[in-house]
């Protein structure tokens, strides 16, 4: 074999290898939204099927018109209430994330601040603590200011996960801002807040987008928190209602697959759509968690 | 005013402001800081704190509306010291985060040197890559528990098809087996991290140090072993150092799996404490497992600073 062979034979192997891993990768997810078309009779009748056998929609009109003919503990919030939820708490903690971290990672990152190393490696230490530890404490403060159950408990909550990551992240952008963009504004009269507002603001919106995608991430897909502080009926995020179809006896693989596949599609959207704001967020050092 | 007079600074002490603008830009770096710093007390540092108090007082679910309780020594440490499913969920953890790091290094590794090829394709694959990333870790705790179900799953069909098994396997219902599912579940879900990051660091090795090697007659598993491996491992220290961090939290994905089952097989500290203080409400029990697992987190939080030292020392105005 030439040379040339040999490099084009070596092309096409790798081709091969990365879809035989990327099909390994993807397969849960393929079987997961397949499931959800299936009906409960092929979900139960102990065979795997490789591709849609009898496809219907009634698992997704089980879990969007809510009821479920297993789980009676679901019938107080629809899943369309729990997609609504998921997306309140979401937006939520975006705009919390958000309005704290922007300002912080200015802070930390263009002025002159004693506090500066405490806070920065305040929320380095921030991102190792398990999500456990604050739940069941915030569960017992929550209860004591009487906040449990309820949509700013959770939101605050599912800050923890958002906020050091977000202020490290765009600390890191603002450092490549030049000094002088904030010399020039304070020269021409600009206050502090309006160099922040009119000149920095806009120019991070790459780094700003980057934060709130991994935010919204984060508020959708928190599990632990709405388990924790959410303990009574009302607010039901769309995770807690896949827990509760799977029950403590028998599952609805239905309405489970079918509230699973609403539930991945945030992310799905999100890589297609911001693709590069994605690869950005966990090359910055993503912990989730 | 203060507009009035800034107009007045020449350009020469623009560079070095005047102490009346520098106190006022004191005074808006503290307020940008301001809001974040409340939070971090208040959702960070208290529920740390209170955990710690939590932990030697004898809780009841009484207890909870009164904030404290009465002093209880050591007993709630005590407790889960001697309480043998806990000590299974610390060793459970142990084993859970090595074989999960070694599985998704090892995995994630070997898909960055493979995505670093040229190949057709490459650049889609690579962002399919990610996918596992970005799911709820409750989904994903589903769809395992799916895929591995004795009858009807997914795992099972193939084996048998293939001819490895006769019979059903039992992955969920056997605690030995069991075990090793979650273990698959988490690797899978942290190949995408280990992988990103690995490759982006491959990307910044020199070419001219590779063609080097190729020149002076290393092969590829000398140039991998001897070249790039030395490069890129401050990278690698940081990727194991933020899987451990990950791995050491996982909770989602047990409950959504196995739910800490058969027999708490697969109970990690995470779950069992989430057992002790929301199932049996002994919340002092929980806090006190709970401080066991965030020393273990911890532990490596000097390490980790120690890592990030560049984003700290800008800190210190270097770069000014």
């Amino acid at each position: 074999m030439t040379r040339l062979q040999r490099s084009r034979a070596l092309r096409w192997l790798s081709t091969l290898a990365a879809a035989a891993a990327l099909v390994i990768i993807l397969f849960p997810v393929y079987a997961i939204i397949v499931g959800s078309f299936e009906s409960t009779e092929t979900l139960f009748s102990g065979t795997f099927y490789w591709l849609p056998h009898a496809a219907t929609l009634d698992n997704y009109r089980t879990v969007l018109q809510g009821g479920s003919a297993s789980t009676e503990a679901t019938v107080a919030g629809s899943q369309s209430g729990h997609v609504l939820t998921s997306l309140i708490v979401g937006l939520g903690t975006v705009a919390l994330a958000l309005a704290i971290a922007v300002p912080a990672a200015y802070a930390l990152s263009k002025y002159r601040l004693r506090v500066t190393l405490v806070v920065v490696s305040s929320l380095l230490v921030a991102q190792i603590v398990p999500s456990i530890v604050l739940a069941t404490s915030l569960f017992i403060v929550f209860h004591w200011i009487h906040l449990l159950n309820s949509y700013p408990a959770l939101i605050i909550a599912d800050g923890t996960y958002a906020i050091p990551f977000a202020i490290l992240v765009l600390r890191a952008f603002f450092f490549s801002l030049p000094n002088e963009l904030m010399y020039a504004a304070r020269v021409d009269g600009a206050s502090e807040w309006q160099t922040f507002r009119l000149i920095v603001i806009p120019l991070a919106r790459s780094a700003v987008i980057t934060v709130a995608i991994f935010a919204f991430l984060a508020g959708w897909g928190d599990f632990i928190f709405a388990l924790t502080i959410l303990n009574g009926s009302g607010i039901e995020p769309i995770t807690l209602g896949i827990y509760s179809y799977l029950g403590n006896f028998s599952t609805d693989w239905g309405a489970v697959m079918a509230s699973g596949a609403v539930a991945m599609v945030p992310a799905g959207l999100m890589l297609v759509v911001a693709q590069r704001y994605i690869a950005t967020g966990l090359t910055a050092g993503s912990v989730k968690g | 005013m203060a507009m009035l007079r800034d107009r007045n600074i020449q350009s020469s002490e623009i560079a070095s402001p005047r102490w009346s603008s520098w106190r006022r830009q004191q005074f808006a770096g503290w307020l940008f800081l301001t809001p974040a710093i409340a939070y971090l007390l208040f959702a960070f540092a208290l529920p740390i704190v209170y955990n710690v108090m939590l932990s030697f007082e004898r809780t009841s679910p009484a207890t909870i509306a009164h904030f404290t309780a009465p002093f209880a020594g050591l007993d709630n440490y005590r407790f889960v010291l001697h309480d043998p499913t806990s000590r299974m969920a610390i060793i459970h953890t142990f084993e859970f985060t090595a074989g999960s790091l070694l599985g998704q290094f090892l995995i994630g590794f070997t898909l960055a040197l493979l995505f670093s090829l040229r190949f057709p394709g490459r650049t889609i694959f690579r962002s399919l890559v990610i996918v596992p990333w970005l799911l709820p870790l409750i989904v994903t705790g589903v769809m395992f528990r799916f895929l591995f179900q004795a009858e009807g799953g997914a795992v099972n069909q193939v084996l048998m098809n293939v001819g490895l098994t006769q019979h059903p396997i039992q992955w969920l219902n056997d605690p030995h087996l069991a075990f090793w599912t979650i273990l698959v579940a988490n690797i899978w879900l942290g190949v995408p991290f280990f992988t990103l990051l690995l490759y982006s660091a491959l990307q910044d090795v020199p070419v001219e140090i590779k063609e080097a090697a190729v020149i002076d007659g290393a092969g590829p598993w000398q140039r991998l072993r001897l070249i790039i491996v030395p490069i890129i491992l401050p990278v690698i220290e940081v990727t194991l150092l933020l899987g451990f961090v990950f791995t050491v939290k996982v909770f989602d994905l047990v409950i959504g799996l196995t739910g800490g089952g058969p027999a708490n097989a697969t109970q990690l500290i995470t779950t069992w404490s989430y057992n002790l203080s929301f199932q049996v409400f002994s919340f002092g029990e929980g806090a006190a497992l709970n401080n066991v697992l965030l020393v273990l987190a911890l532990v490596c939080a000097p390490l980790y600073l120690f890592l990030s030292r560049d984003a700290l020392r800008r800190s210190s105005g270097a770069d000014r």
